[in-house]
Parts: structure tokens; sequence; C-alpha cells
């Protein structure tokens, strides 16, 4: 089987920077991690590639810096990787972004498997991956903790509401994958990376995969970010004078008030 | 050895980091710093190829290793002081371990011990240091006796002693240096061989995670094919030979642990109010306790690189640039580490907060291989030899590089380099004239002053370059303003100290305070204090608080 | 516009697939009648990739045709009640609550949108909380969730009624359905808005990112419907009236091979009813101020006599002052009772997150520059030791009097 994994680049902290006049994101100047619940779905795609001897790609769509995580995914044990980069991606929402990276998989030929993190915790849509899915006419299941491959079946667990669910499937399929609370990310071995270099990665433009103008980068997404802001300052607190005993007096005053105190 | 490429490099710290942030808490350190233990485990895990193998790093392709290249092990060493500095040191001393193989030994031995190392992930002891012989190699009382049988040399008796070995206690193999009847030589030998022993592990002022122990060696035998190289009497030059590097890595030292330091009184300063406002707004506190050693911090790695990047592009030797690298650096990150338990005040001398360990712990660094004094030396000797030997030109032809580079990019700070340069050219010259370099006194401190003008010289040069590298954190424009202060403190300090030792010495009269543009020097102090607290504003917006 | 290419082979899987009976087989290729909706099955079972639906080209489209706002309801089973019919899930009252709001202002009418093998009366409570119309879609397919099925239909009865604008809870279930619907029919789409409001005729969509640290305005100015997704607890729900909602039964046929995942299992894990702490109108939240896990057990007793459930921050939790299905945060669960009692918590952004949408805060800590005080309504400085007692005490003699 060829399984592909989908993996962004995303910001390490909570330092913004945003691009006032065209409302998107700035990335150069602030250090960068592979997405934590790509970096879960990746695991998990290396487990399935070791036990059934599958294919493994994998594939980020991003600015040239986010060739670090394609080597991190061939580090950890990804058989190539895929770089989707052009400056006509910039500015790409979700529609845009599961277009250019449903059209790349296109070309990589057939898959069986196609791995996703949940969500990206920069823009926690998570709707790059049911859109990939939709884009390809291909079956998705959402929320997935655990993944095996059966045959030729492939069976999740998959997360609902006060639950889970197993679910089986065929290929070809799409799976978002969330991690456990106990997940450890693993990291690679100095000697992995530097097997890694052996193995080069491509590097795939619009052209490339064959992109429509119209349908990528703002110009092809149906969402603007009309404007960026600081939340809202809040009113300060009403902060309750007097010692102990006032203070709690008061405050009961503002329970019976507010018909908190039932009998 | 060429280093490798940007992006491997930072995988590699990052799954170095990643290691640390799972496993090296500072709860963790602090225990074992607490408890003046050895982490076992955690050094086993970082040898282990299957989860890190740090080791594999410094040992060749060919025998299962990486071929790191120096840039790639100052960062490296950089990253592991950051995270703790007895750790670093384990790593660091089995790297100074398969020195002497390198360096010396012969084919088969490169191919027998390397690929053992690399594949069993062994631990690895450097042991030159004794009670009598720490600095001054040459007292060396180690003995290795031959052994014959039937009156051919089948192998050598070790006795002595040796002392403060790092992984002392904790090896797997061990190079020795002791003295044979060839003169001193380097052999091999294995933990548990009869007769050998390591002593307690040391209660020491810091990096308390490192083993560090003394040897006993009581006729422990080991066979011929471990004496490295196969040839007796070239022990202190195999040893010499890679001194280019390996102050290379503990100049990284000193800086990862000034950083981590910086660092932490940086953030804490955005978050201490005392007097209306956070102490990262008050030039009394910035000014003096944070933005010099940011300065000095960042000179000492232009400097580092430039000579990692030499070493990388095949230059052998290197050992004065390398004394020059580890002076620098290791003073620095010890003044900025002591800087900054002040700069947390009371909380910076509890052990809640992480500087007051890592002021215990830089302090080695100015000892270990080889102690500053002997830096200093060192570099007074390399460089004087070099102002001898072209008359004097030596750092005037430096000077002159600096005002061509002052008329291209005149932020760097190039006038006042050129300035210090000349300033030292003519000190050096006033010193030979009146042959001052008798009072060993003298020549320390020129060493010091020379380190300035070097560090003055290649940060100008290399914050005017178009590209840094990727470990520069500043943009163009703080590093040229921390190359311009640099400059500028270089050039008074080299001028007024220059002066003040000379005239203190000399007995004939000088008028070496007219050759050294004291008011021109005095003239572009100008903009100093602006200049810092650029420095001060970028400093906060680099290393936010949360 | 749909197009069938010559790649077709004749294989005819397309033909029972089709919920409208809108493909047919004439001399061994598949031919579309005018019954299709663009809803795509086809397109996804079509082996040889022979199936193309044409996305118009946005700017020339016209929008006026574009009327109503509409409310995926996401249905639940009633715990510990397997077999019983579903009942709506609180999130949707929620967005029938602002999507109300949302229609007064654009003049147009507010539609749920139901999916269910039986439908009991919803539309009682779903006209209750504003809604005008209901499209129910009745059909044994649609008993339990499955993608395919459920996005089929929606996307058909967008294309046939075409909304101005349409909701959907950011649920497991919504969080997987509208993304596959917004790409389908390539619109807009925004997650976990936390404001919805109208600009210039326009859907704006407000929501935090980055952790909270800012807040963006969201507009899809060239597609219909503006779609978005809305967090259960964040939107207030409106006072229910007895006015019923009209019912409008869809006709689509549902062909169970539309399907292409299989459940094998489903297992829900039993909680006590009463153990959800976002369904608790009054919350009394302990972190890490409380010192250890005897000293807050005493909240047990101030959320007792509030008639309230015991929450707890992040750090409280790790401690293990509390168990994980009570913590309160971005990584926990997100509250908005009526009163959220705040006690030893500094109020970190990552817990500030999960509860700062609850309509009264009291926050009660010893440091006057905890950031819990920056959302709080009123605050005590004081010990929490010294506080919480006397708080109880003072409850207990006023409910009494």
């Amino acid at each position: 089987m060829h399984i592909v994994v989908c993996v962004k680049q995303v910001p390490d902290s909570t330092e913004i920077k945003i691009d006032i006049e065209t409302g998107t994101l700035i990335r150069a100047g602030v250090p960068s991690i592979i997405n934590p619940y790509d970096h879960f779905a990746l695991q998990k795609a290396i487990e399935l590639k070791k036990a059934h001897k599958c294919k493994l790609t994998v594939i980020s769509m991003g600015p040239p810096q986010a060739k670090s995580v394609i080597q991190l995914g061939i580090a950890l044990g990804a058989d190539d990787g895929i770089l989707l980069s052009d400056r006509a991606f910039a500015g790409s929402d979700t529609w845009a972004t599961s277009y250019v990276i449903s059209k790349a998989i296109k070309k990589v030929g057939k898959i069986d498997i196609i791995l996703c993190g949940m969500q990206a915790i920069d823009g926690d849509t998570a709707q790059v991956g049911p859109g990939i899915a939709q884009h390809l006419a291909m079956p998705q299941v959402t929320f997935c903790e655990d993944i095996k491959i059966d045959g030729k079946k492939i069976i999740v667990r998959k997360l609902i509401d006060g639950g889970y669910e197993i679910i089986e499937a065929n290929s070809p399929a799409l799976f978002t994958m969330i991690m456990p609370k106990d997940f450890e990310p693993r990291y690679p071995a100095f000697m992995d990376i530097h097997n890694s270099l052996d193995k080069p990665y491509h590097q795939w433009s619009m052209a490339d995969i064959g992109a429509e103008e119209q349908y990528i980068g703002l110009k092809g997404s149906p969402t603007q970010v009309d404007r960026i802001y600081p939340p809202p300052a809040r009113e300060k607190a009403e902060m309750i004078s007097g010692g102990a005993n006032e203070a709690v007096e008061k405050i009961v005053d503002i329970f019976e008030k507010e018909n908190f105190l039932k009998i | 050895m060429a280093s490798m490429d940007t992006l491997s490099r930072e995988l590699m710290l990052d799954s170095l980091r990643n290691y640390a942030k799972k496993n090296l808490t500072h709860e963790f350190l602090k225990e074992m710093d607490d408890k003046n233990e050895f982490p076992t485990e955690i050094l086993k895990e970082m040898y282990d190829q299957s989860i890190l193998g740090v080791h594999l790093l410094l040992i060749p392709k060919e025998y299962g290793g990486i071929s790191g290249g120096t840039f790639d092990v100052y960062r490296v060493c950089e990253v592991l002081a950051r995270i703790d500095l007895g750790i670093a040191t384990g790593v660091f001393a089995t790297f100074l371990g398969t020195d002497p193989l390198s360096v010396g030994g012969t084919d088969d031995q490169k191919e027998e011990w390397m690929t053992r190392i690399a594949k069993e992930n062994l631990l690895v002891a450097y042991a030159a240091t004794e009670a009598d012989a720490g600095s001054d190699l040459v007292n060396l009382r180690t003995r290795a006796d031959h052994v014959l049988k039937n009156g051919e040399l089948i192998g050598y008796k070790l006795t002595g002693n040796k002392q403060w070995i790092s992984n002392g206690a904790v090896a797997d193999v061990y190079s020795v240096l002791a003295m044979a009847p060839g003169g001193p030589s380097w052999f091999m030998v294995e933990k548990g061989t009869e007769g050998f022993s390591p002593n307690k592990h040391e209660d020491k002022h810091g990096i308390r995670l490192s083993n560090t122990a003394g040897l006993s060696f009581d006729d422990a035998y080991i066979p011929k094919k471990n004496l490295i190289g196969n040839v007796e009497g070239h022990g202190l030059l195999q040893a010499q030979a890679v001194f280019g590097y390996t102050r290379v890595m503990v100049a990284a030292f000193g800086l990862g642990c000034g950083w981590e330091a910086l660092e932490v009184a940086i953030k804490y300063s955005q978050q201490r109010i005392q007097g209306g406002g956070p102490l990262s707004d008050k030039q009394g506190y910035t000014h003096k306790l944070i933005v010099p050693h940011a300065v000095d911090l960042e000179a000492a790695r232009a400097y580092i690189e430039e000579i990692s990047e030499r070493l990388d592009g095949g230059e052998k030797g290197l050992q004065t640039e390398g004394a020059i690298a580890k002076y620098a650096a290791t003073e620095s990150g010890n003044q900025t580490a002591e800087d900054a338990i002040q700069a947390l005040g009371g909380y910076g001398y509890t052990k809640d907060f992480s500087v007051e360990k890592i002021k215990r712990d830089v302090k080695i660094a100015c000892i270990y291989e080889g102690t500053n004094e002997v830096m200093e030396m060192t570099i007074f000797r390399g460089c004087w030899q070099e102002h001898l030997k072209t008359r004097g030109q030596h750092y005037v032809s430096m000077a002159e590089e600096m005002d061509v580079l002052h008329s291209q990019t005149p932020e760097v700070g190039a006038n006042s380099a050129a300035l210090a340069l000349r300033a030292l050219a003519a000190i050096l010259e006033e010193c030979r004239i009146q042959r001052l370099t008798r009072h060993q006194y003298i020549t320390f401190k020129l060493g010091k002053l020379i380190s300035f003008a070097e560090l003055a010289f290649i940060f100008a040069r290399r914050s005017s370059a178009d590209r840094y590298t990727e470990t520069i954190k500043f943009d163009r424009n703080v590093w040229q303003t921390m190359s311009r202060v640099y400059a500028k403190n270089a050039a008074l300090r080299i001028a007024i100290e220059g002066l003040a030792l000379v005239l203190g010495a000399a007995e004939k009269d000088t008028d070496l305070a007219e050759n050294l543009n004291l008011d021109k020097i005095q003239v572009l102090q100008k903009g100093l204090i602006s200049d810092m607290d650029l420095i001060a504003l970028k400093l906060k917006d680099t290393f936010k608080a949360k | 516009m749909i197009t069938i290419s010559n790649k077709c082979i004749g294989c005819g899987k397309c033909v029972p697939i089709c919920p409208f009976a809108a493909v047919q087989m004439m001399n061994k290729k598949a031919v579309m009648n005018e019954a299709c909706t663009f809803c795509g099955a086809c397109v996804q079972v079509c082996p040889v990739d022979a199936i193309t639906i044409e996305r118009e080209d946005p700017i020339h489209k016209d929008f006026s045709a574009h009327k109503g706002v509409w409310v995926f309801i996401e249905l639940e089973d009633i715990p510990g009640k397997g077999k019983h019919p579903k009942r709506i899930r609180k999130v949707g009252r929620e967005l029938l609550s602002e999507g109300r709001k949302l229609a007064d202002t654009l003049n147009e009418e507010l539609c749920a949108i139901v999916l269910t093998d039986k439908n009991p009366g919803y539309e009682k409570e779903i006209g209750s909380y504003g809604a005008d119309k209901v499209y129910l879609v009745e059909n044994s397919e649609l008993s339990q969730y499955d993608t395919d099925v459920f996005s089929t239909v929606i996307i058909a009865l967008i294309n046939r009624h075409k909304p101005s604008v349409c909701l959907y809870p950011a649920t497991i279930m919504g969080r997987d359905l509208a993304p596959r619907v917004a790409t389908a029919i390539y619109v807009g789409l925004t997650a976990d808005c936390t404001g919805l409001s109208i600009k210039d005729g326009l859907l704006l969509q407000s929501r935090p990112a980055f952790g909270g640290n800012i807040m963006a305005d969201i507009l899809s100015p060239n597609s219909r419907p503006q779609m978005a997704t809305v967090r259960p607890n964040v939107m207030k729900l409106a006072e229910p009236t007895d006015k019923v909602a009209v019912v409008i039964t869809e006709d689509i046929k549902l062909n169970k091979n539309i399907k292409r995942v299989k459940v094998i299992e489903r297992k829900i894990v039993h909680e006590k009813a009463s153990a959800k702490i976002e369904n608790s109108d009054i919350i009394v939240s302990g972190g890490r101020g409380m010192k250890d896990i005897k000293k807050f057990k005493i909240l047990e007793e101030l959320a007792d006599s509030l008639n309230g459930m015991v929450g707890a921050s992040r750090a409280a939790v790790d401690l293990g002052f509390k168990e994980k299905s009570r913590q309160v945060g971005q990584s926990g669960t997100t509250v908005s009772p009526k009163l959220y009692v705040a006690c030893g918590i500094s109020g970190a952004v990552q817990h500030i997150v999960g509860m700062k949408s609850s309509d009264i805060i009291v926050a009660i800590n010893k440091d006057p520059n905890a950031p819990i005080f920056n959302v709080a309504k009123y605050g005590i400085v004081g010990d929490v030791h010294e506080i919480v007692p006397k708080l109880i005490k003072s409850i207990k003699k006023r409910i009494t009097k």
C-alpha cells in the first residue's frame, strides 16, 4: 500500500506576526515546528509502513523553509517527500490549500491511504483534511485515534461525542488523526537524520501539479480576512472592598440579587 | 571535515532539545545537582543510536559515525551547554577521548576502536591530568613500562595516578597519557583492566552531573596494540594537534551557558516591576548587567564561527585562534552568569532559578581544557610571533582591511576596530623596543588585549557580510550595532590599558601616547549610549517573557 | 455544470447512487438529467473519474436568489436510552437563538435542517427557539451520522433551496460534515466562530486565533451560502416561545451504497447525566491556590450550597486535586455558566479561554495582579481558605432566612 501523510510547519509560539495589508501571516522570524497532530499522523504512518511494508510519502505545502518538516518526515522513516511551494500559493485559505494538496496527490499517482493531523495548531480549523478528501472524491474518517491495516481493509478507532466507533474502510480513503493525551512525539536520532540526506525530496510548483490560478492563493480562497485586531479589553473587575467578612456579605448580596441562591 | 547543511544540523539540534525538554527538566537537573549524581540512564540514552547517538558526531562515517564538522560540533556543544554543562562535559570527554586516536592512531586502530565506540555506544574518557601535571603536562609521572616476553615487547604496565578525569568512574574506554621509555604516549585502556581502578566521584562546586574521578594504575597491563600510533613519544604533539578545535568546543560551552543565563535575566527583567516600571526599561540595570554581555557573547560567537569555518575548510592547527575563542567566550560566559544572579536579585540567589547553577557550572570552562591564564599566554605567544615576523605590520594590515570595510559598511564600527588594531600594533612595538615582554605579567595582559582586537576585527567583518549564519537571532541592524559597540569598547580598553601597562614597566621615556590616536578613539565613542539603548530594546523584543 | 466525459466505461455505478434519479444509462454511457442537484454522490463512486462538476466563476454569480439562514441540527442519543428517539443537542438551540437574530437583521427566514430516521416532532422545540421552517429528511439511512450520506443530502438541499447562510455546530460531527460540504460546493467556511453579525448584508464571522491572542473577522463575499461553525456554550440561548416551525419534508432517495465506510462497533462511555460540567448553570472552580487535595474539597461544599458543580484549572487537575473530566480551559471543556466562581486560580490564558463567556465571573485570589481579575466581573483579594468557609456560612444563613 502507498500511504501519503500531509504535514504542516507551524509557528512554535503564540508570537504572531500579521501582514495587516493582506491579512495573512508573516512566518519569517518565528521559530517553527511540525504541527503536533501531523507528527502523530506521521508516527502512525511509520508504524503501518513497518508492519505492512507500505511505501510512505510525506507531503507539505508551505514556504521553502518548510522543507525541514519534509526532511524530518524522511528522517523518521518516510520513503520520500514532496514540498509544495510557490509564491502563488500564499494567502490560500482551507479550500485553496486542500485543492493544491489534492492536485499534488493526484500527481503522485495511485495511493491507498492519506493521513492528516486533525487540525493545525495555528489555524485550528480542521478543514483541510476533509477538503482534500472531497477534492479527491475519497471517503473520510475524522478524529481517528488509531489506525490498523487488515488485509485490504483499513480499521480505525474514531472518536465520537461520548465514546468511539470502530470503522472499516476500503482504500483509497483519508483519515485525520488526533493523538491520545499520553502521546510522546518521537524525534529522529542523529544517524537517521544523517541517512536522510541521501534521500532527496521533490519540490513542486503550481505548474508542476497543474493547479489553476483561479483556485489558489487569495484569489481562489472563498473566505477573506476582513480585519485582525487585538481582543477587546475587558472591563476591569469591580473589586469588592472591605475585610473578609464584609466582602463575603457583599458577594452574597450579589448572589441573592442575581437569583443564584436557591432554596 | 566539512560541516553538514543547516537543515540537517537544525534537525539534530531539535532532536537534542526535544530530548532535553522531555527528560532533563529543571527539577531533574536540580535534583541531580543537589545529590551530586551522574545521570547514568540519561547518558546511556543520549549515546543510544536509536534515540540520539550524540557520540556519533565525532566519529568518521567510515567507522559508523556521522563525520560532523567543527561548525556542527560547536552548535551541538552550545546546545548541550544550555541544557546542562555537566552532561555536556560528559559528552565532550568522549569527543576528547577519541582525539588521540583520530590524530595519531593507525588505520587498524581507528577501525577497531572507533567502530566499537560507535556501535557499542561507549563512553570514553581522556586521561591526561595528574596531581602535578595540569597546565604543564611535561611533569607527567604516570609510567608505561615495557613488558617483555622472550625478549620481545608484548605490552606495557601502567603505574601512576590521574586526577579530575571527566567520565573517570563511568567510562567504558580510556585514552591515557603515560610516560613510556620513548616519551609521552597515548594508550587505550578498557574499563575493568586488572590493576586499573577509578576513584570516587569528586564533590564539585559545579558541573556536578559530570562524573569526575581520579584514576589509579598499579601495574595495569595493556597489550602493545593499545599504544596509539604504535610509536612511543608522540603523545604531547598528538594532544596539541587538536587544541584548535577542542578549544572551540569549550568556547561553545562558554557561549551556551552565557546565553542561557542571559535569556533568563532578560525575561525576568520584563516581569519584575520596581520603581514604577519593569527592570527591562531601566538603563542602570540593562546597560550594566545585560547589554555588555550580549555584545561580548555575540562577538565571541562571531569569532567561534570564523574559526569553525576555517577548520571545516581544511586548515590545520589554529591553536592560537582556538585559544582566543576559548578565552573570550568562557570569560564572557562566566561574567554573564555572575551578573545574571545579580540581575535576578534575591531570586537569582535561590536554587529555584537556574542562574546560580549556571554560574557554578560555567566557572569550570575558565579552568579546564587549559586555564584562561594559559590561554592568555598562548594567545600572546602566537600573536607576538606574527608581530615579529611581519616587523610590526601584522596588525597594521588588519587595520587597513578595516579601513576599506568602513568605507563600504560604516555601520559595523570598522573605524574603531582599525583604531584598536593600530593601537595594539603600537603597543606591541613599544614592548618590543623596550623588551617589556620579559615581564610575564605584561605578556598575559597583552594576550587579553590581543583577544579584544582579534574579536573586534572578526565581528566587524562578519556583521558586514551579506548573509548571516542560521544561528544569529538578531537582524542586521542589531548585530551591526553590537559590533560597533564592541569595537568602540575594544579600542578604548586596548589604548588605555595598553598605555598603562607600558608606562608601568617602561624604563625609558616613550611617546606611545601620541601613537595610540586616543583623541580619535574618544571622538568615536559618540553614540555609544544610544546604541546600547537600541540593543536593550531589541533584546527585550527577541526574548519576550510570557 | 456537470459533465460526463468519454472516460465513462458504462459501469452503471452512478445510476443507483443518485438520490434524485438524475442519472440514466443511454447507449452504455451515463447521462444526466435536470433533476441533478450537484450533490456529487456520483462523482464519488465513479471508478474512472469520468464525472466532473464545474465550479462557476464566483465573480459572476448572482446571489439575489440566496435567501435564508440555515442551522444544521445535530441529534444525540439520550444517555441511557439508546433506542428512544434522539434529542436535539443543546448547541442546536444556541445556534437557532443566534440564527434568529441574523435572520431578523437580514429579513430572511430561519430554517433548521434535520436528518433523521424518524421525526418525533422536533419542529416544536426548533420553532420555540425561533425557526420558521424545518427542512426534514426522513430515511432509515440517516439513523446514524455518515459523512457521505449526510453531505450528499445537505448539498442537495443547499443546491435546491439556496440559503444565504448555513451554520453548523463545531462538534465532532459538525467538523466532519461542514468542510466536506463547503469544499464540494466551493463556499467559504469559518471554524469556531465566537461572534456572528451582519455587515453590509454579509455574514461577519469573528474568531480567535493563536490561542486567543488576536481576533479575526472573516467574510465570504463571493460564495453562497456563507458557512460557519460555532462551538457549544458560546452563543447565548434565547427565551423559548411557543412558536412551532413549519415542516417541509424533502424527498431524497438514499441508496445505501452511498456509504463508503462501515461502522463495526459503536461504544458510548456512559456518564452520569449530571456529570457534564458544561451543562451546569453554576460552577465553582479551583486552581493551584487551593494548595492540596484536602483543602480543595471545601469547594464541593460551596458548589453544593449554590446547587452547582465543581470545576478545576489545568494546574489543579495536574496536581491531582480533581479529575480531568472537570478541567476547564483550552485543553479541557469550554463552559459558559450563569455564575463562575474562580478560587485560587491565577487566570492563565489557556484557562480563561475556557470560561470567559460566563455571565458573571467572581474571582478570589490573594494576588491583586492575578490575570483572572481581568476577566472577572467581581473580585475579592484575599485568602481563599479564609473567604470560602465564610462564604459557605453566609450563603447557608441567607438561604434559611
